[in-house]
């Protein structure tokens, strides 16, 4: 054990002394503050702390991401090439307890790294709206649509499988399916007919959304709905005329006697394709957590408003502190970090370094777009299928998913960062992913030859 | 030079407990061949090696460049892979901590972290053989002061010169107080103090029970040290067995003696002519090693500044008294008698019998004299030897007679007999001993370093 925090601490003094991170260090501490000044957003105090955060946290994260590439793959890969690996090695610390010596360290370097620039970001992200001399109403304001951390609903998938298939049938004996296109094609393509249709409204209909498990943070708090109309037809003035009513709908359906809790009705006019929130108090959620949001179609639109699939309604509440949202936020930068630590090190123990480097950039990098990769990748089931399945497919699966996983956009928003999720990132990332790549890189070092081949 | 460690040579004698193994390194077949990736272009690195190494020796491995020195000792410390046969390293595979707990390692150049100063690495190393810090700061204080680098420990080891570099990397290797010292070329890259002072640690350590492990090109290095040596060529072991034994002629007789009389001298020379007949006398010529490190001991005595490695004054914990350590449980019980290696640097150089004339002169600036000069240089000097010969040369000894007075050289065919060591046993600091073959010349050399000054040898213990 002593042996391998040796390692460790000499692993962080190579860091520290190689300079790199001593750079890292002076640019972020240097350009934070200098970005909480300079930046001024849309010009509103939201706006201003929204792109702080925003290009602080993904300026802390790419540099922290970067250092972690270049010492966790520069530390071994330069052990091998300057051979102190011989003294090293032939004392008494086995070759798995050098890797894990080398990984904390670079991982303590991170995290140590890593709290003290979130520090300096949520110093000044909290001092912000102190120094900007912002009224009353404006602090008030950040403070329900930024400070703070929300949980959001989104309306629960309704199961179509059955009214597609029940489609596809008719339209096969039609004989009206689209030659040009495969089966799944179809499939896919009908199912997500299926699903706008759920959430589509005619003229003169109403969409009700229910949900249970609300749960605000405090009673005085409010409710958020959010949403982006989307028409059929365009109206003339690109508006959509709209009546909300958000409360305990059951109170209507079922004709209560008496109103226990309060259902607040807005009449709107909004303009379609851009988000909107309608801001309700908390006490129209019923005492058993239960909440619905109805949308009415007033008749004068003269078109079907649909509800987009992705983000086209959310419900939020506050329910938790800004705070903790945000030690979660860098705790996801964590989980990342580690995943490079490991990376870096695992490909080090049999590539050299600029090679190693150049490939923990690229999966960086592919990392960061996994969403278009994995899509592209698609591809392959249907040209190549069962090779792909079981050649390319797993390994393609060990790309990390840093866009994601991208905790950058929940403090912009305000989203609260589940624990569940917390947990699904580390067991992703670091527990699988990470873990399967380390084991791969400990049993090359443990059975290759660490001298160089001299005659 | 002769059996100098005749006790080592039997581990029977040794109060350590029992090893695993008979030998402290043992090679079974070991081959290596390196292959390109496509498993073409094979080099036979090392090739079929059955080395073995006994406990409490100092064992050469020598060899030119290439000829696979350096890949067997990086074969027995698992830094490589055996193509075939396996090594043996303490009784068992070098890959377990409980092995290399006990090894100590010096590679062919000291990898260093070059932004580490003396004394982390050192730490550093200390800490991989999981020391406790008190042990640690004791140690590192010790090994630093006894590779003379004490005053520039902070300082980042990227600074140092190469020989200095080799200093740590030496310290290093002590750490642990191991009882195997592996030690790729332990001088290269050093000054001849630092040569010397090497030699001397490892003829100490030796004494002290270890077994070391080394090898090299330079052959008086290896000459000096090592109770045994095998030759490897091309990865193949051409020839192995104890110095002493491979470099000794027995066809002639050397008698080093102090400063003689021209009577004494002729006396001798009519024995000598009665028992064989061809002998020769002059003057001993004093290596340039020797000379080399007394001067400079000189004027590290006038505390001459210097900003390189000083001569260290001791040993540190591998010569103190320490209950834990390893070393002392492997000390020569009472009874053996002591190494004469184990006298220190500045000893052996103040007895050395050449010092005394030089001294004598200008402290400031020093004239020597050209070593042509035979008369001087015979004043300078306290010794002559005697070297009987029995093989005749007749034409060089008469031209050597005729040019110069003090070398004399007859050619009369005569017996031998005990009276010559009789008559000269009444001549002060009388030394005899088979003459050995100097590797790099063919000059008498004067019998100097472990044996000499300290401890006379006579006949009577070289038979033994």
């Amino acid at each position: 054990m002593r042996s391998l925090w040796a390692v460790a601490k000499n692993t962080i003094a190579q860091a520290v002394r190689m300079k790199v991170a001593v750079i890292f260090i002076i640019l972020l501490l240097i350009l934070l503050p200098v970005m909480s000044l300079a930046m001024p957003g849309d010009g509103t105090l939201k706006g201003r702390l929204q792109t702080f955060v925003s290009y602080g946290l993904g300026l802390t994260n790419l540099l922290l991401c970067l250092l972690t590439i270049i010492v966790s793959t520069y530390t071994l890969a330069s052990d091998i090439k300057e051979r102190q690996i011989y003294t090293i090695l032939t004392k008494p610390i086995r070759r798995f307890q050098f890797l894990c010596g080398k990984l904390l360290g670079v991982v303590l370097l991170d995290m140590v790294l890593l709290a003290v620039f979130c520090g300096v970001i949520y110093g000044l992200t909290v001092s912000i709206p102190v120094m900007s001399g912002a009224g009353a109403e404006e602090i008030e304001g950040v403070n329900n649509e930024f400070f703070t951390a929300r949980a959001a609903l989104t309306p629960a998938v309704v199961d179509v499988s059955e009214e597609v298939r029940e489609k596809y049938e008719k339209l096969r004996q039609l004989g009206q399916l689209p030659a040009q296109l495969s089966p799944t094609k179809v499939f896919a393509e009908l199912t997500r007919q299926k699903k706008l249709e759920k959430r589509a409204a005619a003229p003169a209909n109403e969409l009700v959304w229910e949900f249970d498990n609300v749960r605000p943070f405090e009673p005085n708090d409010r409710i958020f709905v959010r949403f982006k109309y989307d028409v059929s037809v365009n109206p003339p003035d690109l508006n959509v005329y709209g009546r909300w009513l958000v409360g305990d709908y059951r109170q209507y359906q079922f004709g209560a006697a008496e109103m226990k809790t309060p259902i607040y009705v807005f009449d709107r006019k909004d303009l379609i394709r851009t988000f909107h929130e309608i801001v309700v108090h908390a006490d129209a959620v019923a005492s058993d957590g239960y909440l619905a949001v109805v949308f009415q179609n007033i008749p004068i639109n003269d078109t079907v408003v649909i509800f987009p699939l992705e983000e086209g309604l959310e419900v939020l509440y506050k329910a938790r502190s800004f705070t903790l949202n945000f030690i979660l936020a860098a705790l996801v930068i964590a989980a990342r970090l580690i995943f490079l630590a490991a990376f870096g090190i695992s490909v080090s123990t049999w590539l050299s370094f600029p090679v190693a480097i150049l490939t923990c950039l690229v999966i960086y990098f592919t990392g960061s777009m996994s969403g278009f990769v994995f899509e592209s990748l698609d591809f392959f089931t249907e040209s190549w299928g069962r090779f792909f399945n079981y050649t390319l497919r797993p390994v393609v699966k060990l790309l990390p998913q840093f866009d994601q996983f991208n905790p950058t956009e929940n403090m912009v928003y305000a989203r609260m960062l589940s624990w569940s999720f917390l947990g699904y990132v580390f067991g992703v990332m670091v527990c699988i992913k990470a873990m399967i790549l380390w084991v791969l890189g400990v049993v090359i070092f443990t059975y290759r030859e660490v001298a160089k081949i001299t005659v | 030079m002769v059996n100098r460690y005749s006790q080592s040579e039997n581990p029977a004698q040794l109060s350590s407990p029992k090893p695993d193994s008979q030998y402290a390194v043992e090679t079974f077949s070991l081959t290596k061949i390196f292959t390109d990736w496509w498993g073409r272009n094979k080099v036979v690195a090392v090739d079929n090696l059955d080395l073995k190494v006994r406990y409490n020796e100092v064992f050469g491995l020598l060899g030119p460049n290439g000829s696979g020195k350096t890949t067997t000792l990086k074969l027995l410390l698992s830094l490589l892979h055996p193509t075939k046969g396996k090594a043996l390293v303490l009784g068992g595979d070098s890959r377990e901590p409980k092995i290399t707990a006990r090894i100590g390692f010096l590679p062919e150049e000291s990898y260093l972290y070059e932004y580490l100063s003396a004394r982390e690495t050192l730490d550093f190393y200390g800490r991989l053989f999981g020391l406790n810090a008190k042990l640690r700061k004791v140690r590192i204080e010790a090994l630093l002061e006894m590779v003379g680098l004490q005053a520039m420990a902070s300082r980042p080891v990227g600074t140092f010169s190469k020989g200095m570099a080799r200093r740590i990397g030496l310290a290093q290797a002590l750490i642990n107080d191991p009882e195997l010292l592996i030690l790729d070329e332990p001088t290269a890259g050093l000054d001849p103090i630092g040569t010397k002072q090497i030699k001397d640690l490892i003829k100490q350590l030796a004494g002290r029970g270890k077994t070391v492990l080394l090898c090299s090109h330079l052959l008086a290095d290896v000459e000096d040290i090592c109770d045994r040596i095998a030759i490897l060529y091309g990865g193949r072991l051409q020839s192995q067995g104890q110095v002493a034994a491979l470099l000794q002629r027995t066809d002639k007789k050397q008698i080093t003696t102090g400063d003689l009389s021209m009577d004494a001298i002729e006396k001798i020379k009519q024995i000598v002519q009665a028992e064989s007949g061809q002998y020769e006398i002059t003057s001993p010529m004093e290596k340039l090693e020797t000379f080399f490190l007394r001067i400079v001991t000189e004027a590290e005595k006038e505390a001459q500044p210097t900003s390189g490695a000083v001569v260290s004054k001791g040993m540190g914990f591998l010569a103190a008294e320490s209950a834990e350590s390893v070393l002392d449980k492997l000390v020569a019980p009472e009874g053996v008698p002591k190494r004469s290696a184990e006298v220190s640097l500045q000893d052996a150089l103040r007895r050395s019998p050449g010092a005394g004339p030089v001294r004598d002169g200008s402290q400031q600036v020093r004239e020597i004299e050209p070593v042509q000069d035979e008369d001087v240089l015979r004043d300078l000097t306290e010794e002559h030897s005697v070297e009987l010969s029995r093989s005749p040369a007749e034409s060089i000894a008469k031209s050597t007679r005729e040019e110069n007075p003090s070398a004399v050289r007859d050619v009369e065919p005569e017996q031998v007999n005990k009276s010559i060591l009789e008559e000269l046993s009444s001549l002060e600091d009388i030394e005899t001993s088979e003459p050995t073959e100097n590797k790099d010349s063919d000059l008498p050399r004067r019998q100097e370093g472990a044996g000499g000054p300290d401890k006379p040898r006579t006949g009577e213990e070289q038979d033994a």
